[in-house]
C-alpha cells in the first residue's frame, strides 16, 4: 500500500491542473479534504527541493481557500489512515476556526546604523576601545551596546505589537534567529484585514525607519496557528 | 539607488504574497502545521541539523568583540565627516553592505543552505543506505 505525504487539511477546494500533473491530489471525506500526494519508500530528505515544494502547494492552494498546513515531513501510511485523520473533530474545528483568515509574517531588522544610535551614550566604553582595541575593553562595550540592543528591541517590539493589536486575530512570535534582527511574528489576520495591516505597517514604517527595515510576507496560510497536536486515538 | 530606498519610507518595508527561497521557507514553516501523532510518521533526514542551526543566536564573546568592532568602525566614520556629503553616503552604503557584522550574521544562513543542498545529494544519502 502506498505511503502518502501530506501536504495540508482543506474544505471546498479543487487543484489547480498545475499541480495535478505535478501528482497532487485530494482525499475527500466528509466535509475535510487532504492533500497529498504518493510516496516512494524511504525517509523525506530535508532538501531544498522538498521544502520549497511543499511551501509551494499549500501556498498555492490557499490563494483560493483556506489550508491547514501540515509539518513539513508528515507522511501516511494509508489512504485509510488519511480518511480516520480527516474525520477527526478536531481537524473540523480548526478548518472553522480558521475559516477566512490567513497569516503574515512580519520580521523587522535593523540597519547596522543602530549601533551608532546604540552606542551614543557609551562615550568613556568607546573611547577606552579607541584607545587600547583588546579583549576586555572589546568585551566591555560589545555588551554594553548589546543590552542597549535588547532594550531597543524590546521597544520596538512592544511599539509594533501595540499598533497592531486592534488589526490582528492573534499573533505568535519567535526568537529572532540574526544578531541585528528586532523580532519575528506570525500575525494570524481575516483575509479581509489584509490590507489595513498592510497599511499601518506602512505608518510604523515612517515612524520607526531607519533604522528598522520591516519584511512583510503573506497572505499565507496558519503556518504558526495551525499548531494543535492532534491527540492519538489508535 | 540604495540610497533612494532609504530616503523613502516605502523604502523600509518589503512586501512578497508568498514565501521565496530557502531563507523564507526555513524562518516561516519549518517546525510548523498540524502535528498529528498517532497516524503519521514523520521521517525526515537532516530536519534536526537545520533547527539547531537556525537558533544559535547565542552571545559569546566573539559576538561582544563584533560590536565593539562594528561600532568603532561607524564611529571614526563619523570622525572622517569632512569629506562631501554625496561621497560619504555612497561610502556609507557601501560599508554598510559589505561590513563584517553583516557577513557574520548572514553566514549562519549561507550554512544552512548549503547543508539543505548536501542533505539532499550528498552525505545525507549514504546515511539512508545503511538502513
Amino acid at each position: 500500500m502506498s505511503r502518502l505525504y501530506l501536504y495540508g487539511v482543506t474544505r471546498g477546494l479543487r487543484v489547480p491542473p498545475r499541480l495535478e500533473r505535478e501528482g497532487v491530489s485530494l482525499i475527500a471525506r466528509g466535509g475535510a479534504a487532504a492533500v497529498v500526494s504518493e510516496l516512494g519508500d524511504g525517509p523525506v530528505e530535508a532538501t531544498r527541493r522538498n521544502l520549497l515544494a511543499h511551501a509551494d502547494v499549500v501556498e498555492t492552494l490557499h490563494e483560493e481557500a483556506l489550508v491547514l498546513p501540515a509539518r513539513f515531513g508528515t507522511v501516511l501510511e494509508s489512504r485509510s489512515a488519511v480518511e480516520e485523520l480527516l474525520a477527526l473533530p478536531e481537524i473540523a474545528e480548526l478548518l472553522e476556526r480558521h475559516a477566512g483568515s490567513s497569516e503574515l509574517t512580519l520580521k523587522g531588522t535593523y540597519d547596522e546604523a543602530v549601533l551608532g544610535e546604540l552606542a551614543a551614550g557609551l562615550g568613556p566604553l568607546r573611547d577606552a576601545y579607541r584607545r587600547a582595541p583588546g579583549l576586555d575593553t572589546g568585551v566591555a562595550l560589545g555588551e554594553a551596546v548589546l543590552e542597549e540592543l535588547a532594550e531597543r528591541r524590546a521597544a520596538d517590539t512592544a511599539r509594533v505589537l501595540d499598533a497592531l493589536a486592534p488589526l490582528v486575530l492573534d499573533v505568535r512570535a519567535s526568537e529572532p534567529s540574526g544578531q541585528l534582527d528586532a523580532f519575528r511574528l506570525a500575525l494570524l489576520v481575516a483575509r479581509s484585514g489584509v490590507e489595513a495591516a498592510s497599511a499601518a505597517l506602512d505608518a510604523l514604517a515612517s515612524e520607526l525607519s531607519p533604522p528598522l527595515r520591516f519584511e512583510l510576507v503573506g497572505p499565507l496560510p496558519p503556518y504558526s496557528f495551525a499548531d494543535l497536536a492532534v491527540p492519538a486515538v489508535a | 539607488m540604495a540610497v533612494m530606498q532609504r530616503e523613502s519610507s516605502a523604502g523600509y518595508i518589503t512586501r512578497a504574497p508568498r514565501s521565496s527561497g530557502l531563507a523564507d521557507v526555513l524562518e516561516i514553516l519549518l517546525d510548523r502545521g498540524l502535528v498529528l501523532d498517532a497516524y503519521v510518521r514523520v521521517s525526515l533526514v537532516g530536519i534536526e541539523l537545520l533547527t539547531v542551526d537556525l537558533r544559535v543566536v547565542v552571545a559569546s564573546v566573539d559576538t561582544y568583540l563584533r560590536f565593539a568592532e562594528a561600532v568603532n568602525r561607524l564611529d571614526l566614520r563619523a570622525v572622517d565627516d569632512s569629506r562631501s556629503v554625496p561621497e560619504l553616503f555612497e561610502k556609507g552604503t557601501e560599508d554598510a553592505a559589505e561590513s563584517k557584522t553583516k557577513g557574520a550574521v548572514e553566514g549562519g544562513m549561507d550554512a544552512i543552505k548549503e547543508k539543505v543542498g548536501l542533505g539532499g545529494r550528498g552525505r545525507g544519502r549514504g546515511d539512508d543506505d545503511e538502513k
